[in-house]
């Protein structure tokens, strides 16, 4: 769910561009580090972001009838980072703007923050959590991926309270509010994309596990049990 | 899927307009309706934004208004959240629901209004910008605004694959619905995931390729790319600075007019 172009007043659009501007530059950095040590990278970071374009531009299966579709930034975020993921997120974010009409470009700080820095900060952090404590792996990405995006969909509501407040009750009030006009969609959608992206994880260790032993998202030992598993 | 937009920005009549001018028109009337405090200006906006989208671009009008609808329902929505919960002014309408009651009132209807038209305007600007600029040229003025060149190159080739992917997965989708792939909510959670994970794995494999593509034609970190030389034209740059000085004089004098 992304917020629409003229949708915030300009103080709040300047806010969010200023608080995902480190996030973005430090990404860039992390970019060009990765790109002078590893030049294959390049490539490899191109399909991801495409895939992520192209898997949130997916109807998903909707339990509502509603058109919902992925955010696919969590994926991104377990296999990338999360500050990589938030350049990737913000070249998609402008290319569903500019392709799509969906987004905005005033709105662009506002929904890269949600949707390309919280959302994959946290699916990365549950992502290494669960691997630490030796959590299920299938389990941990459908942890990962589900509350990213419902994540993703709670800052959204923030963002839309901060803006717009309420005259009683205020921030919390205009939040609930907001919070309860798109839970009817984002829950059930939430929980899909959990299901859809562990799935997937599912399918690309079945088929070409080596490329995530590669990214160190898994390691060795780990990949060749659930190859095992699989067989 | 069908609705990438870079396919009409391709063949648009404003096709050969300088993409400065059109990005500066849609970006300016943008800012405009954004910062004004009324929604005299947005709505106008709006409305000659899309005349400028139709009617100069030629773009087919009916595919236009069914585009413009998706966005604008959900924006409905949430200025609906806006004319129930923000206050000020007089009571102007008191709904009972359930065990409480949700009041409209002057001042959280001329917010909702303001919020409404000024979303409106944003997205006919925004259209205006899609359906009038191919990528391709908007990555010459990424380079010529100094932006990072792994940054520019990253953008360019995601571009690139975006495409082939969309082909492939769309490829993929229809041999799935021809096999019953997606009847029924159980069958479509299965199917879909299968999708993704293939449309991945292929993924990978086409950047593998690349990989050596790029190799075997020494690439050394910058894609050369050609940047047209010819400015814009000075009429259409007058035409452009009189719309944007025109919108943001009626901004500043239409900014006390509020419907409620």
């Amino acid at each position: 769910m992304h917020i629409m172009e003229g949708f915030l007043p300009p103080a709040w659009c300047l806010f969010w561009l200023l608080v995902s501007a480190p996030f973005v530059i430090y990404g860039m950095y992390q970019l060009r580090i990765l790109m002078r040590e590893k030049r294959e990278a390049l490539p490899l970071l191109a399909v991801a972001g495409a895939f992520v374009f192209v898997l949130s531009s997916l109807k998903l299966p909707s339990v509502s009838g509603s058109c919902s579709h992925p955010t696919g930034t969590g994926l991104g975020a377990i296999l990338f980072g999360p500050f990589i993921t938030a350049i990737l997120g913000l070249i998609v974010l402008l290319y569903q703007a500019i392709f799509l009409a969906h987004g905005g470009l005033t709105t662009l700080g506002a929904n890269l923050f949600s949707m390309g820095i919280a959302g994959p900060l946290l699916a990365y952090a549950i992502y290494r959590g669960g691997q630490k404590v030796g959590l299920n792996t299938y389990l941990t990405v459908f942890l990962a991926a589900a509350l990213a995006d419902l994540f993703t969909y709670v800052v959204t509501a923030a963002q839309l309270a901060l803006a717009f407040p309420a005259e009683v009750g205020g921030f919390v009030t205009s939040f609930v509010a907001f919070a309860a006009v798109y839970a009817v969609t984002q829950v059930p959608l939430a929980i899909i994309e959990g299901a859809v992206i562990a799935l997937t994880f599912k399918y690309i260790i079945d088929v070409r596990a080596e490329i995530l032993v590669k990214l160190g998202v898994l390691s060795d030992g780990v990949a060749a049990r659930l190859q095992r598993v699989q067989a | 899927m069908e609705n990438i937009l870079d396919d009409y920005a391709h063949q648009n009549a404003l096709r050969d307009v300088d993409t400065r001018l059109k990005l500066v028109l849609g970006g300016g009337a943008i800012a405009v309706g954004i910062l004004s405090t009324a929604p005299v200006a947005p709505v106008l906006i709006a409305v000659s934004m899309a005349a400028i989208t139709v009617f100069l671009a030629r773009i087919p009008g009916r595919f236009y208004a069914t585009l413009l609808a998706i966005p604008l329902s959900f924006a409905v929505l949430s200025a609906g959240v806006i004319l129930f919960l923000q206050g000020g002014g007089e009571p102007l309408i008191a709904l009972p629901v359930g065990g409480f009651t949700l009041t409209a009132t002057t001042g959280s209807a001329d917010m909702a209004a303001l919020v409404l038209a000024r979303t409106f305007a944003g997205m006919c600007s925004l259209f205006f910008i899609a359906f009038t600029t191919p990528m391709v040229e908007i990555f010459a003025v990424m380079r010529g605004l100094r932006l990072p060149a792994e940054f520019v190159d990253l953008a360019m080739l995601i571009y690139h694959f975006i495409f082939m992917l969309i082909s492939e997965a769309v490829a993929t989708h229809n041999a799935q619905e021809i096999r019953q792939g997606y009847t029924g909510f159980r069958n479509s959670l299965r199917s879909f995931p299968m999708l993704a994970g293939a449309l991945f794995v292929r993924a990978w494999e086409k950047g593998e390729e690349l990989i050596l593509a790029m190799d075997a034609r020494c690439y050394d970190g910058k894609f050369p790319l050609e940047e047209r030389k010819d400015g814009p034209s000075p009429q259409s740059t007058a035409a452009v600075a009189a719309y944007l000085l025109a919108v943001g004089i009626i901004a500043l004098l239409t900014r006390g007019i509020q419907i409620f």
